[in-house]
């Protein structure tokens, strides 16, 4: 049996033209789907849902984390607040060592500089990178 | 006339296509892979340079540093060698640096713009210049990247920052029509119950915030394209890639989500001048760099309106705005990014960068 033909010569293909309907239907679906969740209705109604949902979980919450506290506290056990304000004794840290960084790295560029400026030469790379440095090896 | 023999054949096909589709899916791909080192570390933030491809007497003198949003993984801008922005950059011969954010945790949920831009983004350039030895660089600011490299831009202008680049910058948000502006107005969404619930803004919700601005195309035209370039490897391996990434999701720091929605999307004050961080407002007529603002044309996250308007208030010489067809993320990593999108900022850049 001859197989059938498009009109442009090729073979007809069943499920070129499914898919040329499918995504001629999802185009015109898209379109509305994003006319609607852009609707002031759509913007309540999805706020007043989540509202809902989360102060309606709020107390379950709070007494598992109360329950979850005193049983840390009875095993002597660091609670997630304890974990979180190390966390954050660190980050401070972290930030003094990078004040300290930094000094130093004013310090060194002072020092380059001066006594290069002293001889009027043009000024040089406070820190050579260290990767320069490897290329320049190679 | 159908042959009823070829049916179970048929069948066996579809089963073996649904086990490959369902395997594409669940399936994370390697992707982030050029060659880097950790320069600078602070919390959670890592300053990045990717290894550099040409000798150095063939690299443009101004090193480029990448800032990318607080809510997704930087890895979009080396999803794989053959689609990366970062490989295609390092060939242009830029010294290049990444600010990666990080994931921020349970301690990090007072984190805000404030921290964001003058802890560790200025903090972060001091170091980049101290380890490549130069006072000037320039700076790429991608989605709310954008908005903390106006910020620093215009805090400190005169901190060496020669060139700045804002792809799909949401600045301005004046228009209350943005459907994104509607859902977190008040009444409808309620901030402070979200953060007490969660410390910081969980990265699954964002992601869906995001989806549902388009469902039917993010919810089933995405996986219909997949089923139907099943059998072509390459634009399998594309779009898992792409899957990979967009699943990454991470949550964005409680305080600075807090900023986005009142200070930002409900009063609009970035654009108007009216920000200030640690008491030091953010007036973009300070910015003095050289500036190129990308726009993408059917932008759906950031708008158009969103980045036009900042090129009439920066106080820039030299400065320049420009459209490119495409989507908030396609134009960057799209089919046509390698042919237009990257081309046309490098030529930018390259022309700015001696």
């Amino acid at each position: 049996m001859p197989e059938q033909q498009a009109p442009n010569g090729k073979p007809f293909d069943p499920v070129e033209s499914f898919r040329e309907v499918r995504d001629n239907y999802l185009d015109s679906w898209a379109k509305v789907m994003i006319d609607v969740v852009n609707t002031d209705a759509y913007a309540r109604a999805t706020g007043s849902m989540l509202e809902t949902a989360l102060s309606m979980s709020a107390p379950f919450r709070t007494a598992v984390e109360k329950a979850m506290l005193q049983t840390l506290q009875q095993l002597s056990m660091p609670s997630r607040n304890d974990f979180v304000s190390l966390a954050q004794r660190v980050s401070n840290v972290e930030l003094k060592l990078d004040d300290v960084d930094a000094k130093l790295d004013r310090i060194e560029k002072l020092l380059t500089k001066g006594p290069a400026a002293q001889r009027t030469r043009p000024a040089t790379r406070a820190r050579r990178p260290p990767a320069r440095a490897e290329e320049r090896k190679g | 006339m159908a042959d009823v023999c070829a049916v179970p054949e048929q069948l066996t096909g579809v089963e073996e296509k649904l086990l490959t589709f369902t395997k594409v899916v669940n399936e994370k791909i390697k992707i982030d892979q050029t060659p880097r080192e950790v320069i600078w570390t602070l919390n959670k933030t890592r300053l990045i340079r990717y290894q550099p491809v040409l000798p150095a007497s063939q690299r443009h003198k101004v090193p480029l540093l990448l800032v990318f949003a607080l809510m997704n993984r930087p890895s979009i801008l080396d999803l794989r060698p053959e689609n990366s922005y970062v490989h295609y950059m390092l060939h242009q011969g830029y010294d290049l640096y990444l600010l990666d954010w990080g994931i921020p945790g349970p301690e990090d949920k007072d984190l805000k713009f404030d921290d964001y831009v003058l802890d560790y983004l200025t903090r972060a350039i001091r170091k980049l210049k101290s380890f490549a030895g130069v006072e000037e660089f320039s700076m790429l600011g991608w989605c709310i990247g954008a908005i903390l490299s106006t910020c620093y831009a215009a805090l400190r202008p005169d901190d060496g920052l020669r060139n700045l680049i804002l792809l799909t910058a949401p600045l301005d948000y004046s228009n209350p029509d943005m459907t994104f502006a509607k859902w977190i107005k008040e009444p409808n969404f309620n901030v402070d119950l979200v953060l007490e619930t969660f410390g910081n803004m969980p990265g699954q919700m964002m992601d869906a915030g995001a989806r549902i601005l388009k469902p039917v195309e993010n919810y089933l035209g995405n996986y219909l394209r997949l089923w139907d370039n099943l059998d072509k490897p390459a634009a399998v391996q594309a779009w898992q890639a792409m899957n990979t990434w967009v699943n990454d999701n991470i949550p964005m720091a409680g305080g600075a989500f807090r900023q986005l929605v009142t200070d930002l999307y409900r009063n609009d004050r970035l654009i108007k001048a009216e920000w200030h961080l640690r008491g030091e407002r953010v007036d973009p007529a300070n910015i003095k760099a050289n500036l190129l603002t990308v726009i993408a044309e059917a932008d759906h996250i950031t708008p158009p309106c969103m980045s036009k308007t900042i090129i009439d208030r920066v106080g820039s010489k030299d400065k320049t705005l420009h459209y490119i067809h495409g989507g908030h993320i396609g134009i960057m990593v799209g089919s046509s990014a390698n042919r237009v999108t990257w081309p046309y900022m490098n030529d930018w850049l390259a022309a700015r960068s001696e």
